[in-house]
């Protein structure tokens, strides 16, 4: 069919269907979830990135990028799930696949789910999801050769260590009927509940699925449990593994089509307001186009592009398109580490003086501004605490946060590394220190305010921009002593995700490492590695009170609450105490929209623009998404 | 000349061996991290780390991966011939990746050769006849210009022009031609014209410079005496000549644009094979990255060939044993 013959069938169709949608309007309205204003239903949700980028090829067992979440949470469904909107309120959990909250046992250590009847795989598949489904994607999980990448959060699960040669039964999950489940732990995990939201736990078919055995290959085949699926799932032939060719909607190089799932029942479902037929995402490795084609109407907004400083400009200097720039909190904090092993870091009041003395409010200048960011005055970002631990919780305070001199040299004078009590390091080692940056804007803008920042303790900074910057800060070998590159962000809603990967010791690997700062390190851990230990000793530990911290429950509002307290003392306890970090910024996400976009919603989950929330006026047929 | 022609062959497998060698040292044994790393999560256990390395056969000794890449590369594994093995990134066969993306820079590279050869010579010929007359200073600060003008900005500022403010062009994107020959030229017509300009101005000097001096030679003087006209002096005894080292260039170029013309394909959002290059190279997709290098050189080696044997072809006193 030529180009021009497509376009006029299409134009159209979609009259027709125009016509049969103004006839029927308010007369067959699905309703929206509960408490979510109204939008606009139809259209498509366009959009690009300039690459995917996935760590596992999309398959939801072992996918561990945010931005993949995001998709996968317009195609599927689990256990748990949020309501894909911003802020703390994005953050909450609510039942999805589940008909209400798990049945805990007192001891904490058996969850009972009852499911909802009424809800189906997408095409091609036409069948309730039952337990089972939900079982055997928990049996993925466990084999090792699907690497799971977050597998580690489910081996609280009794019998679920990753590390399985076969796809098999796991003795801690129980499926007494079609829709129970139930999960025996080893210990009492107050997160488990969010640990259930995580993509990985999503229902998966075994008629599909056991054909695929290697990683990443069920990536091109995800049947969808949720509001929409691949587009062309419904073609996909699933007779028999041989028969199976990829869905045409995604394709890794080039595109990701969703449409509407023809089997989804929007009254099962409480979280998702669903009200675009179609989301497009496109590959564009050209930024600038990619918001080019957004002020142009050909796109409706950037995704997981960053918008680059001109564009921000733009729309930041006119008034009437400030309002189509939205910034949200992304759950991410940017800091500098200390390595706690390396002079002059190894001193807890050298460490307390760099957070008395950078310019904060300059480092926030160099990320864009407020548009970039909050300043950071502590390790979690506020919603990750209920905004029980804010801005108002600054250790390190200082006029404007521009640094406080005077308070910081004060600090410095009781460090062993001040020898003549000045406020000022003397000692070699705070000379000629390597810190490791990136290579781009805005790190590289900052740097220059960090280097300034610390002369005036006397510690002179060599920085190195390599654009393998996290590879090196990963391997501990290479003892950084401090790096203005890293930053972190939530897996899910729950100060865990912060604690235990960036603080705990058994966090800590020679190689991939995010425990930057070496808190708690082991002897056994530093012959291991092939490391030096300063004289000093080694840092405290702080896995006690992680521990004390996991163990709480959450599934009433109490204990999430008494939860969220400890979470936060233990912040307070690292910034005053341990000190292993000088954050400086709570990142934004900025996304920029055009005016098709009748209503934007931020997925603070996925930390992007929600896809179940958004609305658009463009108009445009989802059946042309193929 | 057959022989000269299987000899340089093997010399083509001989230099894509140290190629390929070299790059593997180069991203497998000097690089200061482990690729099973970065494809392990952000969270990686040494037992995923593990996992992900056997996956991707890291955990062999590096010559036994070489060697076993080598083998692959001639008989083909599993995936087919030539066997590339799987992309890191995207879990897909390599080989047909590569196919992709080598279609849509052939695609470029072949349509801006063309426009480039078709505005250079022309314009280099014109400015050597009418030396030192309007038209040569023209021709030669058109020259300037492109030489100068980075393709990027170019690109950028034919974007801006054309598809934003005058919407006369679809913009960036590529549409393959079996779906619409329209949207396919409308796509394909800026990335061609601006790569075109740079190569243009080059090949406008070129040809001005040589045919200026071939038209300075006693045998163009003895065409003249003997009466030829003067249409006959320059195109069929003075361009015939002067064209030479242009087809020497025309080889290089195309043989060098098979994997360089990154800034094209990144600006236009063309995902072939230089775009690819640079994303394997900063995703550590090691199995990208080589089959890149492989084609690369292959197409300068085998553009290098033709190009010795149409100079043979146009200049008689050149003959190969």
């Amino acid at each position: 069919m030529t180009g021009k013959r497509r376009r006029t069938l299409g134009l159209v169709g979609l009259a027709l269907v125009w016509a049969l949608v103004a006839a029927g309007c308010g007369a067959d309205e699905k309703p929206a979830a509960p408490g979510a204003p109204a939008g606009e239903r139809g259209g498509v949700f366009r959009t690009a990135v300039e690459e995917f980028n996935f760590t596992g090829a999309f398959d939801p067992t072992g996918e561990y990028l945010g931005a993949a979440w995001g998709y996968l949470q317009a195609l599927t469904r689990t256990l748990m799930n949020y309501k894909h909107v911003a802020g703390t309120a994005g953050n909450e959990l609510f039942p999805d696949l589940a008909a209400d909250k798990p049945q805990v046992s007192p001891d904490g250590l058996t969850y009972t789910f009852k499911l909802k009847q009424g809800v189906k795989f997408g095409p091609p598949l036409d069948r309730e999801i039952t337990s089972k489904d939900i079982e055997y994607a928990f049996s993925r999980i466990n084999n090792k050769a699907l690497t799971a990448q977050y597998g580690f959060y489910y081996t609280v699960i009794k019998g679920l260590d990753t590390k399985a040669t076969s796809i098999g039964d796991i003795e801690g999950i129980e499926t007494p009927d079609d829709k129970t489940i139930v999960f025996h732990l080893t210990q009492p995990t107050g997160d488990f509940l969010y640990r259930l939201a995580m993509p990985a736990t999503t229902p998966i078919p075994q008629e599909v699925a056991k054909c695929f055995t290697k990683p990443g290959d069920y990536g091109r085949f995800v049947i969808s449990s949720g509001p929409y699926m691949i587009a062309g799932s419904d073609k996909l032939d699933a007779s028999s593994c041989g028969a199976m060719k990829p869905i045409s909607g995604f394709d890794p190089t080039k595109k990701l089509n969703m449409v509407r799932n023809p089997n989804y029942d929007q009254a099962t479902d409480d979280l998702r307001s669903n009200f675009v037929d179609g989301i497009s995402v496109t590959i564009n490795t050209n930024t600038v186009d990619i918001f080019n084609r957004v002020q142009a109407g050909q796109l409706d907004s950037n995704y997981s592009s960053k918008p680059p400083r001109t564009v921000l400009a733009q729309y930041l200097t006119n008034p009437d398109k400030k309002k189509l720039l939205h910034s949200n909190s992304g759950d991410r904090t940017w800091y500098l580490y200390f390595n706690l092993l390396t002079p002059p870091f190894d001193d807890v009041h050298v460490r307390k003086a760099v957070n008395f003395v950078i310019d904060k409010a300059a480092m926030q200048q160099a990320w864009g501004g407020a548009t970039g960011g909050r300043i950071a005055t502590h390790i979690m970002p506020p919603e990750m605490l209920n905004n029980k631990l804010n801005e108002s919780y600054d250790p390190y305070a200082s006029p404007d946060h521009h640094g406080d001199e005077a308070k910081a040299k004060e600090e410095m004078k009781q460090s062993r590394y001040d020898s003549n009590k000045d406020g000022v390091c003397d000692h070699a080692s705070c000379k000629n220190l390597l810190m490791v940056n990136r290579n781009t804007a805005p790190w590289t803008d900052a740097e220059p305010v960090v280097v300034e920042s610390l002369k005036k303790l006397g510690i002179g900074v060599r920085p190195r921009e390599l654009e393998s910057s996290y590879d090196t800060i990963q391997i501990v070998k290479n003892m950084v002593p401090i790096a203005l590159n890293a930053g972190w962000g939530k897996d899910y809603a729950d100060p865990y995700t912060f604690a235990s990967p960036l603080f705990e010791s058994t966090s800590i690997i020679a190689e991939g490492n995010n425990n930057y700062a070496l808190v708690g390190i082991t002897q056994q851990q530093v012959q291991e590695i092939g490391i030096k230990a300063p004289s000093s000793g080694l840092p405290p530990s702080v896995d006690a009170d992680i521990a004390s911290c996991l163990k709480l429950p959450a599934v009433t509002p109490e204990e999430a609450d008494a939860r969220i307290d400890c979470w936060a003392n233990f912040d307070k306890k690292l910034m005053e105490e341990i000190v292993p970090w000088a954050p400086y910024l709570w990142e934004s996400v900025n996304t920029i929209t055009n005016p098709s976009v009748t209503k934007f919603e931020f997925d603070q989950f996925a930390g992007l623009p929600s896809f179940t929330q958004i609305a658009v006026n463009n108009k445009v047929n989802a059946n042309t998404l193929t | 000349m057959w022989r000269y022609i299987v000899r340089r062959l093997m010399w083509v497998v001989v230099v894509m061996l140290v190629i390929t060698l070299v790059t593997y040292l180069i991203f497998f044994v000097l690089s200061p991290s482990d690729p099973a790393v970065a494809f392990a999560g952000r969270q990686p256990t040494p037992e995923i780390v593990a996992e992900v390395s056997r996956q991707f056969g890291l955990d062999k000794p590096v010559y036994v991966q070489y060697a076993l890449f080598v083998k692959r590369l001639f008989l083909g594994d599993e995936y087919g011939w030539p066997g590339l093995g799987f992309s890191f990134t995207t879990r897909s066969p390599v080989r047909d990746l590569l196919i992709d993306r080598f279609a849509v820079t052939a695609q470029l590279a072949f349509g801006a050769a063309l426009i480039w050869l078709a505005i250079g010579i022309p314009i280099g010929v014109a400015s050597a006849i009418k030396r030192r007359s309007l038209i040569d200073r023209l021709s030669m600060g058109f020259a300037l210009f492109f030489v100068s003008a980075p393709v990027f900005w170019l690109g950028l500022m034919g974007l801006w022009l054309f598809w934003f403010k005058w919407h006369v062009s679809p913009g960036t994107g590529y549409v393959a031609i079996g779906e619409s020959f329209t949207s396919w030229f409308g796509h394909m017509i800026m990335p061609w014209t601006v790569l075109a300009l740079l190569y243009a101005a080059f090949y406008a000097r070129m040809t001005r410079g040589n045919l200026l001096e071939t038209m300075a030679q006693d045998y163009i003087r003895t065409a003249r005496v003997k009466g030829l006209p003067e249409w006959k002096v320059i195109f069929k005894h003075g361009l015939r000549a002067s064209l030479t080292p242009v087809v020497t260039m025309i080889g290089l170029d195309l043989g060098a644009l098979f994997g360089g013309a990154i800034v094209t394909e990144s600006v236009f959002n063309l995902q072939g094979l230089g775009q690819w290059a640079i994303q394997s190279v900063f995703n550590d997709d090691l199995p990208s990255i080589l089959a890149v290098t492989v084609v690369l050189a292959l197409a300068i080696a085998i553009a290098n060939l033709i190009v010795d044997i149409v100079y043979a072809y146009l200049d008689p006193r050149v003959r190969y044993t």
